[in-house]
């Protein structure tokens, strides 16, 4: 997958925590509140905590997300949030390893055009790279906070 | 003090003939270079009869229309939706995750602390036009003020 800096590979993080989500930018509710739960429990954790997490956001919207606005999008929430997007091939096989699902919508009487339905959760993947949980994009920065904490290797 | 009292009594009564009051809106403040946000208010309908929310209007964005997200299975969706029906001495909340106002092809960007103003239409024949300020839009459940207020109002309802 493509971020604005280069490609992405989930093997860019060993040694840290990744919160992933999977939307799309235009998306102008849940998207932006699953990145806020992830900004507040990013800057909730203990700074020498902070270094081991990241996040990383899977636009299934390539048409209208390229990477550059994907950064400045997942920027405006934290920085250590990262938008990737790629063809339709490698976000189905991303969508489909995750168990996921995204649906494109023709929207005929809204100057939106199009909607892309999408499950919403926070997939939590570990220091090794492998999958360890998953939190509703409605929880709270608390549960996320923990959830991260319990995957953090203790020092 | 008479006059005065008759002066502010014509003042108000523009607003004394709607039956719906809107409280608490405001808009979400999105990144730099998004094309779209949402807006979020509470309406409080005091009348005995049903009104709906038919349109909303903003110099903000090229087109504003009523939306709303579902939660089926798992996924959500997100669909136009052509009234918000506030029932009879009810109260309807449109916050994230459910119905919304949507602002689509912003004109300006939409930054903490700004305002912008939109105009509500109802059934009712009425309109109304508000300041919305912007905000970042916090996870609910961190809101705690905010989560007080709604839970508070919600009460009044039932």
């Amino acid at each position: 997958m493509q971020s604005a800096d280069g490609p992405v590979s989930l093997s860019d993080y060993r040694g840290k925590v990744v919160a992933m989500y999977i939307g799309y930018s235009a998306c102008p509710d849940v998207c932006p509140t699953a990145l806020a739960i992830m900004r507040q429990a990013f800057v909730s954790l203990p700074p020498e905590q902070q270094p081991f997490v990241a996040g990383l956001f899977v636009s299934v919207d390539p048409e209208r997300d390229t990477p550059e606005k994907l950064k400045t999008y997942t920027q405006f929430f934290h920085p250590a949030l990262t938008g990737v997007t790629g063809t339709k091939s490698e976000i189905d096989e991303v969508v489909a390893l995750y168990g996921a699902f995204y649906r494109r919508i023709e929207m005929e009487d809204s100057a939106m055009g199009y909607a892309v339905d999408h499950s919403s959760r926070i997939y939590l993947i570990g220091p090794q790279g492998k999958l360890r949980n998953t939190i509703s994009h409605n929880a709270s920065p608390i549960e996320l906070i923990e959830a991260l904490q319990a995957l953090l290797p203790s020092s | 003090m008479r006059k005065l009292l008759i002066a502010a009594l014509l003042c108000q009564s523009t607003f004394a003939l709607a039956d719906i009051v809107v409280s608490e809106p405001y808009a979400r403040a999105v990144p730099h270079g998004q094309l779209n946000s949402a807006a979020f208010m509470t309406l409080k309908n005091s009348g005995n009869k049903a009104v709906d929310l038919i349109s909303a209007s903003s110099p903000a964005a090229e087109h504003v229309e009523l939306h709303t997200h579902s939660n089926v299975d798992g996924v959500m969706q997100m669909r136009q939706i052509n009234k918000v029906t506030i029932e009879a001495n009810h109260t309807t909340i449109l916050k994230p995750g459910g119905h919304h106002v949507m602002l689509i092809g912003l004109q300006q960007e939409l930054n903490e602390g700004d305002s912008i103003p939109m105009t509500f239409t109802f059934s009712d024949g009425t309109t109304q036009e508000k300041q919305l300020p912007i905000k970042f839009v916090m996870p609910m459940n961190m809101d705690h003020s905010k989560h007080t207020e709604q839970s508070t109002e919600h009460k009044h309802t039932h």
